[in-house]
């Protein structure tokens, strides 16, 4: 009990200094206005980051690759070290995985009952791909813009071009499902849906940029840069982040089971040449 | 583009995400789900196997009752030709003491009627020799009436008898 006391008390303390030498140190001087700051968020005018001197980037691609390297690897170690020794009984990472993987394939076959192999897959994907780009934003990775400055590197998703490849891919998925399920019926059903890919697109890039506006405008100013971010930062991103997997996978397993689904017609067809065979 | 759209770095995501896509399912998605339709397909061949046991075990109960039936009726039937026989053998018993008893009442009315006769021929005998008696005794006395001599005798004879 007197050991936690101490803690807490050289933890208050730490604390009470920090504050104490942040303030007297005081801020640089902003470089950017607040609406600067805003703008350079949503736009990358200026916050440019070369990708391995070939192009210049949006800083979410670097986050996108980061992300996609970093899943890579863990699925890779996962893979050489802990799937052969799964067992029947299983243990905390194996059950884990199960989880996860059983997660999107229930959803997938539940929403789309014909054929739902490759959605489990993608979902599988897309869902770990949101989930951990999001919560990269925590971490606060440094890149240095093509001009020299220091940039901390925000979530994938919220660079609309990343966004808007998460969206239009989704509805390729799903406008691939139909095709495979219904041939040219199966296009007209997904194009039908002509709005999907720009609402899901906008709705990814919204979620995610109102998260980073509303981070950026807090550590903006350093009064505001003491607990708060523990709300704003952790708590709501982790919300989102769980919020935007579930409503991005949930819309594609139900568009794809909706456009997949075979037609009457085509099943009479079926159910007749079954009888006449 | 407007709000900084560009199309090479839209292409540059499709391309990582495809990459994603296809490395999280080799070396996640697919191993773990074969692992899963693996253990699944294990214990449903448990449950196949339990359930084949439980319907051999029911068949075999199903023989034991029908094999236990056959037996009640077979006791059954056993009892009841041992109880037709053991009727049988008592209806014989009874026809034989009553044949038996017919025999010895026959036999002893033939006995009682030899008897009657072998009574009557004695005593006509007897009667014969008392009246042959008497009639030589009437012969030896000259001067007597023969009747009332013969009824004295008799008389007399009776009295014999009577004693």
């Amino acid at each position: 009990m007197k050991q936690h006391k101490r803690g807490l008390a050289v933890c208050l303390a730490a604390a009470v200094l920090l504050f104490i030498a942040a303030l007297l140190a005081g801020s640089p001087g902003p470089s950017e206005s607040v609406q600067e700051a805003m703008r350079d968020a949503v736009l990358h005018g200026t916050g440019q980051v070369s990708l391995l001197g070939l192009m210049t980037v949006n800083p979410g691609m670097i986050s996108a690759l980061l992300v996609t390297a970093f899943l890579l690897l863990c699925a890779a170690l996962v893979r050489i070290f802990a799937i052969p020794r799964f067992q029947y009984r299983p243990g905390r990472l194996q059950l884990l995985l199960e989880e996860l993987v059983g997660l999107f394939d229930n959803m997938a076959k539940s929403n789309s009952p014909h054929r739902s192999r490759f959605l489990g897959a993608y979902l599988f994907a897309a869902g770990s791909y949101i989930f951990v780009g999001t919560l990269s934003e925590l971490l606060g990775l440094q890149a240095v813009t093509v001009h020299g400055h220091p940039i901390t590197l925000p979530a994938p998703l919220s660079d609309v071009n990343a966004a808007i490849a998460m969206g239009t891919l989704s509805y390729l998925v799903i406008l691939s499902g139909g095709i495979a399920s219904n041939g040219l019926g199966g296009v007209g059903k997904t194009l039908k849906e002509f709005s999907l890919p720009i609402s899901m697109s906008f709705r990814l890039f919204g979620a995610l940029l109102s998260g980073l506006l509303v981070t950026e405008l807090v550590y903006y100013y350093v009064a505001l840069s003491f607990v708060l971010p523990v709300v704003v930062g952790v708590l709501f991103t982790l919300l989102h982040a769980l919020i935007q997997t579930y409503v991005l996978t949930m819309l594609t397993a139900l568009y794809y089971g909706e456009v997949s689904e075979p037609s009457p017609q085509k099943g009479k067809k079926k159910k007749l040449r079954a009888e006449n065979a | 583009m407007p709000l900084n759209i560009n199309l090479q770095q839209i292409l540059l995501h499709w391309m990582n995400l495809a990459i994603l896509t296809g490395g999280l399912y080799f070396l996640l998605y697919k191993p773990v789900k074969q692992f899963m339709d693996k253990r699944s397909a294990y214990y449903q061949e448990l449950e196949d196997r339990a359930a084949d046991g439980l319907a051999q075990a029911e068949r075999l109960k199903a023989e034991a009752q029908a094999k236990l039936e056959a037996a009640d009726d077979e006791i059954h039937d056993e009892r009841m030709r041992a109880q037709q026989a053991a009727s049988d053998a008592a209806q014989e018993q009874l026809a034989q003491a009553e044949e038996q008893a017919r025999r010895i009442v026959a036999k002893a009315q033939a006995e009682a009627e030899q008897s009657k006769e072998r009574a009557l021929r004695e005593s006509q005998r007897e009667m014969r020799e008392l009246a042959a008696k008497a009639a030589k005794k009437l012969a030896a006395k000259p001067g007597a009436d023969f009747f009332d001599q013969f009824l004295d005798l008799t008389e007399g004879g009776g009295a014999h008898e009577g004693r």
